[in-house]
């Protein structure tokens, strides 16, 4: 049985090979496999500060992190409250306006996950992910 | 009682080809799941984002159609052991994770039904290689040696 056992989870193993690496490769462009933040969707703390009043923050944090301190200006949008705060963040938003969503820090998804609805959900262009997420920009005032 | 076993191996198949399937279909998400346990670098996240889905998609089709039968059941028991002690570990560091089982499907699900679905798996999945056991011994007269100390 240890044999057959064997034979077999080796042959799945490689079966279920073959279609995922047929799969990365067709997604080779879309995925970092570096860094979670894929290519072009990325921004560094200066640079995003470098575009002054055409940034718009967007901090996905819980709100209790954001009542506690924020980016000046930044507007509240987490996905626990996503149909609530979705308006409000509509109503700050322009078309030239390029939003930086950020969450506490480099490993937290939820500014992946935020910034993927937003563009998908909500149909916004110029969404981009704040490296190294709050941390980075408080790291940044000092 | 028959029917019984191959109806279960065939709802526990189909169980992991939807969660595999889910997944398939959004591998960027997936790894985003996966990178959020915080257990494995990015660069290990996004490969397995590719692999795991297909994995339990192949392993599900073995089981709803009983080929590679023993080889999908271990790797099955394997997958879900690996998950729950992935979401333990998860849960004792205060992480907050989605489980990712069933890709942002299951986003919304707490962590008990996260859990309790992982453990009826499990249980389903066992009972299936226990079985299956049992019919591997009374054909081949083998005795496998997890189980060699029931047979006594």
């Amino acid at each position: 049985m240890i044999a057959q056992l064997t034979r077999q989870s080796l042959i799945l193993l490689g079966l279920a090979l073959l279609p995922a690496v047929g799969q990365a490769v067709y997604y080779r462009d879309r995925i970092s496999w570096q860094s979670p933040v894929a290519p072009g969707e990325g921004v560094t703390v200066s640079r995003a500060q470098s575009w002054g009043a055409a940034a718009l923050w967007v901090d996905a944090r819980p709100e209790e992190q954001f009542e506690t301190a924020h980016v000046p200006g930044a507007v509240l949008l987490n996905e626990d409250r996503w149909n609530e705060l979705l308006p409000q963040l509509l109503a700050a938003w322009s078309p030239e306006k390029r939003l930086v969503v950020y969450c506490s820090s480099q490993s937290c998804g939820t500014s992946r996950e935020v910034a993927r609805r937003l563009r998908t959900d909500a149909g916004l262009q110029n969404v981009f992910v704040l490296v190294g997420g709050w941390e980075a920009w408080r790291d940044a005032q000092k | 009682m028959k029917w019984l076993w191959r109806s279960l191996a065939v709802f526990v198949g189909l169980i992991f080809i939807y969660s595999g399937a889910i997944k398939i279909l959004d591998p960027i998400g997936f790894a985003g799941d996966i990178d959020n346990y915080h257990l494995v670098p990015w660069s290990v996240s996004a490969p397995l984002s590719f692999y795991l889905p297909w994995l339990e998609v192949f392993c599900g089709l073995a089981l709803a159609f009983r080929r590679l039968y023993t080889g999908a059941l271990s790797i099955l028991i394997a997958l879900i052991l690996t998950f729950i002690g992935a979401t333990l570990a998860a849960r004792f560091r205060g992480i907050d994770i989605t489980c990712g089982c069933f890709g942002h499907a299951s986003k919304n699900s707490s962590f008990t039904s996260h859990l309790a679905l992982d453990l009826l798996l499990l249980a389903g999945t066992v009972f299936l290689w226990r079985e299956h056991s049992r019919n591997f011994t009374s054909v081949r007269g083998v005795v496998p040696l997890p189980f060699a100390a029931e047979t006594k």
